[in-house]
Order: C-alpha cells, then sequence, then structure tokens
C-alpha cells in the first residue's frame, strides 16, 4: 500500500473542492458503506461551448494505482463512447496519460480533465483508437459531426 | 575556585528549575512540571513531537515576555567577567558550553513555537469536535458559543463570488442573496455541489462543506 498515492490524491481533492472549472465533477467513489475510495474518481466533463460536444455532459472514471503519481492513472469513459482517441473498452487515448510519452507526476487531476474535453473536439487523427470514430472523421465529416451531436443528447446534464 | 566555576556555569544549563519562574505560565497549575520535560526532550535532541500540546499555553503576549526573558536566561556578562578575571585563561569547554546553552535555547524556542502552533490547530479541532468539517471559523475567538460560519464560492460560468454564511443556514437564504447579487431570478437558477443539486433546505453543515467549496451555478434552460 503507498501513501503517496493516497496523500497526492487527498491534496488532489483539496485543491479540486476549492478550485475547478465550472461543469467539471470530480469526486472519488463512494462506497455503499459511507467510506471513500481515493483510488476511483468519477468525473463529469461538459462537453466544450461552440462545439459539437456542447450540451453534453461525459461521465469518465479515473483508476488511480498505487504508483501514481508516478504513473497516469487509467481514464474511461463509457464503453463503445464515439470518438478517435477513445479504444472500444472507453479507455482515453492521449499522451499526457502515457506513461512513456507525455505523462509527468505534476499533472493535476484538474489538467487531465481539461487536456480530455479538449482532445473532445480536438481528436488526434495520428493516433487512432477506435476503427468507427476514426474512419467517419477521416472519410466523412458530416457524418461524423452528426454522431457527435447525438451522443451529447445521450449524456443529458444530470441537474 | 574552578569548581564553583563550573558549577556556576552548569547550573543554568540544567538545573532547570531556577530558570522556570521566568517562563511565566500564570494561569497553568500543571506548568511547573512540563517545560522543564520540553527543555529535556529538546536537550536529547528530540523532535517532541510525542508532547502534549494542550498543557501549555502560549499566547503572544507570553511568547513576547518569553523571548524578553531569554536574555536573562544567561548569566549576566559582567558577573562572569569577575569569575573570568580571576581566572585569565578562560577555560574553552565553557565557552563551547556557553554556545551548546545558546543552541538549546533557540532549539527550545523553536520547540515551544511548533507546540504552540499544534496547539492551536488542537484547539480548534477540540473546540469544534462535532464539527470536524470546518476549520477557518473556528479561529474566531470564541467559536463554541457562536454559530460557525463558513465561506462558500458559488460560481458561475465567469467565475467564483464568495459568501460567507453560517454553517448551520438554510441554502435558500445564501440562494436568494446570490440572485439578487448577480439579478437574476431565482426560479432559473440550479445550484450543484460535487455534480449533485442542492436543496434549498439543506445546510452547508448537511452536506459536508468546507471552507471556500464551491457550489456551482447553472442556468435551467439547459
Amino acid at each position: 500500500m503507498s501513501g503517496i498515492a493516497r496523500g497526492r490524491l487527498t491534496e488532489e481533492r483539496k485543491a479540486w473542492r476549492k478550485n475547478h472549472p465550472h461543469g467539471f465533477v470530480a469526486k472519488p467513489e463512494t462506497l455503499p458503506d459511507g467510506t471513500v475510495n481515493l483510488m476511483i474518481w468519477h468525473c463529469i466533463i461538459p462537453g466544450k461551448a461552440g462545439t459539437d460536444w456542447e450540451g453534453g455532459f461525459y461521465p469518465l472514471t479515473l483508476h488511480f494505482s498505487e504508483d501514481y503519481p508516478s504513473k497516469p492513472p487509467k481514464c474511461k469513459f463509457p464503453q463503445g463512447f464515439f470518438h478517435p482517441n477513445v479504444y472500444p473498452s472507453g479507455t482515453v487515448c492521449l499522451s499526457i496519460l502515457n506513461e512513456d510519452s507525455g505523462w509527468r507526476p505534476a499533472i493535476t487531476v484538474k489538467q487531465i480533465l481539461v487536456g480530455i474535453q479538449d482532445l473532445l473536439d480536438q481528436p488526434n487523427p495520428a493516433d487512432p483508437a477506435q476503427t468507427e470514430g476514426y474512419h467517419l472523421f477521416i472519410q466523412d465529416v458530416t457524418e461524423y459531426k452528426k454522431r457527435v451531436r447525438m451522443q451529447a443528447k445521450q449524456y443529458p446534464s444530470l441537474i | 575556585m574552578a569548581d564553583e566555576l563550573v558549577e556556576e556555569e552548569f547550573e543554568p544549563l540544567f538545573d532547570y528549575r531556577r530558570v522556570q519562574p521566568k517562563f511565566v505560565y500564570v494561569d497553568d497549575d500543571d506548568s511547573d512540571e512540563e517545560p522543564i520535560i520540553i527543555s529535556k526532550r529538546q536537550k536529547d535532541g528530540k523532535g517532541g513531537n510525542d508532547g502534549i500540546p494542550q498543557v501549555i499555553i502560549c499566547d503572544d503576549k507570553k511568547e513576547g515576555k518569553e523571548e524578553e526573558e531569554e536574555d536573562d536566561w544567561l548569566p549576566p556578562p559582567p558577573k562572569f567577567d569577575a569569575n573570568a578575571g580571576s581566572k585569565p585563561p578562560e577555560d574553552p569547554a565553557l565557552k563551547e558550553l556557553r554556545l551548546l546553552k545558546q543552541e538549546l535555547q533557540t532549539c527550545a524556542q523553536s520547540a515551544r513555537d511548533w507546540l504552540q502552533s499544534v496547539e492551536d490547530s488542537a484547539q480548534r479541532k477540540v473546540s469544534s469536535p462535532s464539527q470536524s468539517l470546518k476549520d477557518a471559523p473556528a479561529e474566531l475567538p470564541k467559536p463554541q458559543y457562536e454559530r460557525a460560519k463558513i465561506v462558500i464560492s458559488i460560481q458561475d460560468k465567469d467565475g467564483p463570488k464568495q459568501f460567507r454564511v453560517f454553517l448551520d443556514d438554510r441554502f435558500e437564504r445564501l440562494f436568494k442573496l446570490y440572485a439578487d447579487r448577480v439579478k437574476l431570478n431565482l426560479e432559473n437558477l440550479v445550484f450543484t455541489f460535487d455534480g449533485d443539486k442542492v436543496s434549498p433546505s439543506a445546510t452547508p453543515e448537511s452536506l459536508g462543506m468546507e471552507d471556500e467549496d464551491i457550489i456551482e451555478v447553472h442556468a435551467k434552460s439547459r
């Protein structure tokens, strides 16, 4: 059991409570018995205003390992999430979340979530993670945008 | 002669009873014992973090006094000169001891400061055992007799606005205050905390809110 991961996550949570971007949610999982599991966070990323993603509130789960922050958390949208850089399992493929490329231990939860929000409207075609989203993005932009707007409606605000 | 001298040098260093009254823990009966223990612990080079902080009550006033008194703690220089004069080659061991003593004093002072900060935070917790969630409001002079307050940020797309409310005050009052301030109809606003809608009948306490927590406000039309 690493105290480092938990210590850092406690700090991350504390910082988040006092300052986070509007519309975002990030909170550690609360188990049925009321105890808090700091290693799994349930988050919501709002689609950026003025993009096809606007109006969607996309649920994302962060899975931290005991090696955090040496290693990045695994970030997962729901299975089958439509986006060129999201694996069929829902796992987000993003350089800053890759231990071997862009991840640095100093990257905060806030930076991760904002980074993923940016990725939604700015997919990286050099690094596809699913066929459907990738092919439509490359070959049929109209259909791609339609699919994105449909998905936004699938994830309405919960309030 | 030499023995006398040594004794005189050693006495203030090890016999803390002699200096004890100068620490003036006026309102604490137990203090006769405690500072000695702490000094000794410090002498041993231990951190002293196993000390029981609540015993020593150091407020700013006393601390200032302590610092003043500390100069007297050392044997008055003239007296020492007289002794030294009668024994011209000053023992280097004594010099060393004096330096050591000064070092210990600074050490003890920093330990006292540290203990005080621990004690302050402990007092804050003790004074509000049932409300571990509030911290800053407890710094008020008499937190246990006053309704605890909390600072809450209400954040819209343009940024946060801070409000100071009672910890046990229902949110409807705060929401109204906010709507008035931003000149919007309360009917069209939805307030959320950690992604959950906040009921007007809830209180910061009932949601387990901490100082400077953020409540988000959304326009209902969305």
